[in-house]
């Protein structure tokens, strides 16, 4: 049987979730912490992914870093292509899955009571600092949280890659366009092997939060 | 001896703080009541809010300056601030906690004054508790030498009684004094509690509506209140009104319900208002003798400012009563139904038989009426 599959939406989700945690936490902090003008918008954003068609998402982003998209055209002048890589299946990952961290995140950063941020501040401490030995370790539960849910969600993502990275077996054939794949050619057998592969790995992810969640801080 | 000179204006929708004060004294107590703006103060003190205008000065430091734009951020500002119900970071130990505002020392140096600060404050042994695993009263330890390992320019107190229940507070109230005349740094206390106020601080500011309507040494504020809005403040009890008759830099003399009343004039502070002006003044209901009736008739010379009462109204407080008394004389009563409350220690009342026998000749020493100037 082809493993290709399980190794790239692996490596898709793992790295989409990478990225999501670099764009997020910020993101989440932003909405947790702070008062500004748009922030209404911004956090409408944030939810958008989720509750629009993922094929609509996907179209929107294609025509952004397709050949003819601005970013495509960009990524051309220096000679990289986005669209139909992994790169795109990592980017349909991303956009599908940072909601999740997102809101997970912000939820846990509102619950920092606000007064031990100034209390760090008044020791002398910076922003940075603040976050790392405050901030993140009161409320990392929340945000692993997040992050195991966006892997998830990074994980099962089929409509946004389906558009972006394409169907195309042994380069952009995730784990969810492989059992589709399989299916709809009438190879049960190996559909549901990868689908089996699929359930355990969330399950045992989310058996793993849920024992981490037992722990104090 | 730290200099704090405060003078800032903040404004909200609805709420503006403006208030100017200067403390030359170890201990200075921001007192008043609740939404008054002394926590903003301290805010402001600490660098966590910015005023609109004005000036921050500590010792020869300047925290604040709004004509040049000079707004220290408040790491750089070395502050201790005790949070009002302390703020330890919950995942912790008390070691950490100590240690927190050390980070950039080096390492020796850490380790030995925040051993140095868990000695002094009696914290020995709590090293390796979290703040869940305190009483109240440790609480308080933690956040004090955390915000005293810092060795800090001022130390800032937000309400640090608040959090505890009535028998834990008078004792840690004391505890706190000592800590505070013990690290002798200069010290800012918020208390809405004027007892508290009184046995922390060295000098009281008393704020109401965002304004400070007194700032004095706390012995010239339990004497002399500026105003009745401060002695309403105080809790002051028979603070009342009458009309100047005269007033000399040592007496001022006042009608009041018919009578004539005497009062001392405060010597640092002479008030001489016009005759036939309006007056403001308090009377501790502690202070009213009551006139024995086994002792024959009063002499007015001993006995000044004599009057004759019925007791309206009294409450049982266990170890005193507060009485309730009506002048005989005609006009409504200054304050509802009755002129003047007396407290009288239980023991008296019962001496006295005043249960059964409600009519009092009574008076009032000069010194015990106080003026408060409008």
């Amino acid at each position: 049987m082809d493993l290709f599959p399980v190794w790239l939406s692996l490596r898709v989700a793992l790295t989409a979730t990478a990225l999501t945690l670099l764009i997020g936490i910020p993101v989440a902090l932003l909405l947790a912490r702070r008062r500004f003008p748009g922030r209404n918008v911004l956090e409408a954003a944030v939810v958008l992914p989720l509750v629009l068609p993922p094929t609509v998402l996907g179209y929107y982003l294609l025509l952004v870093i397709g050949g003819r998209g601005p970013v495509g055209q960009a990524l051309a002048a220096v000679g990289l292509e986005l669209a139909f890589t992994w790169g795109a299946a990592v980017l349909a990952a991303c956009v599908g899955s940072i909601a999740l961290l997102i809101k997970s995140a912000q939820a846990g950063f509102e619950t920092v009571d606000h007064q031990l941020e100034q209390a760090a501040r008044t020791l002398g401490r910076s922003e940075w600092s603040v976050f790392w030995s405050v901030t993140l370790p009161l409320a990392w539960r929340s945000v692993l949280a997040g992050a195991v849910l966006a892997f998830c969600r990074a994980l099962g993502e089929f409509g946004i890659t389906l558009m972006v990275a394409g169907n195309i077996p042994g380069r952009t054939q995730t784990l969810p366009l492989a059992i589709y794949d399989r299916v709809q050619g009438a190879q049960l057998g190996e559909a549901n092997a990868l689908a089996l592969i699929a359930v355990g790995v969330v399950v045992v992810l989310l058996f793993g939060l849920s024992r981490l969640a037992r722990l104090r801080y | 001896m730290t200099v704090v000179t405060v003078e800032i204006v903040k404004r909200y929708p609805g709420f503006t703080l403006d208030v100017g004060w200067r403390a030359e004294k170890s201990v200075v107590g921001l007192f008043g009541p609740s939404g008054a703006g002394k926590t903003l103060t301290l805010q402001c003190l600490a660098g966590l809010v910015r005023p609109d205008a004005g000036r921050i000065v500590v010792d020869d430091r300047v925290f604040f300056d709004g004509a040049s734009g000079v707004d220290l951020p408040p790491q750089r500002r070395r502050i201790g601030y005790v949070f009002q119900g302390y703020a330890l970071f919950p995942h912790l130990t008390v070691a950490a906690n100590v240690a927190f505002g050390l980070r950039g020392r080096p390492h020796g140096e850490r380790r030995r004054r925040s051993a140095e600060v868990i000695e002094r404050l009696g914290l020995g042994g709590l090293e390796a508790r979290y703040p869940s695993e305190l009483s109240g009263g440790q609480r308080q330890r933690v956040a004090l030498g955390r915000a005293l390992a810092i060795d800090p320019a001022l130390l800032l107190l937000d309400e640090p009684l608040s959090a505890l229940d009535a028998p834990l507070r008078r004792a840690l109230r004391d505890e706190l004094r000592e800590v505070l005349a013990a690290w002798g740094t200069a010290a800012v206390v918020v208390t809405h509690d004027f007892t508290e106020a009184y046995r922390l601080a060295d000098r009281i500011v008393v704020y109401e509506g965002g304004r400070v309507i007194q700032s004095a040494p706390r012995a010239e504020l339990l004497w002399q209140p500026a105003s009745a809005a401060v002695a309403g403040i105080m809790g002051l009890r028979n603070v009342l009104h009458g009309t100047v008759v005269k007033a000399t830099p040592e007496r001022i003399q006042l009608r009041w319900r018919g009578q004539t009343l005497e009062a001392v004039n405060s010597p640092t502070r002479s008030y001489l208002p016009p005759p036939d002006s309006p007056i403001a003044f308090f009377i501790r209901p502690e202070y009213v003798r009551l006139i024995r009736k086994d002792r024959g008739a009063p002499d007015p010379q001993h006995h000044m400012n004599l009057m004759a009462g019925r007791i309206v109204g009294e409450a049982d407080f266990g170890t005193v009563w507060s009485l309730r008394l009506r002048l005989e004389a005609p006009g409504a009563p200054a304050q509802g139904d009755f002129d003047l409350e007396v407290e009288v220690p239980h023991l008296v009342y019962e001496i006295l038989e005043i249960e059964r026998d409600r009519r009092w000749q009574f008076s009032i020493h000069r010194g015990s009426i106080h003026v408060l100037p409008a």
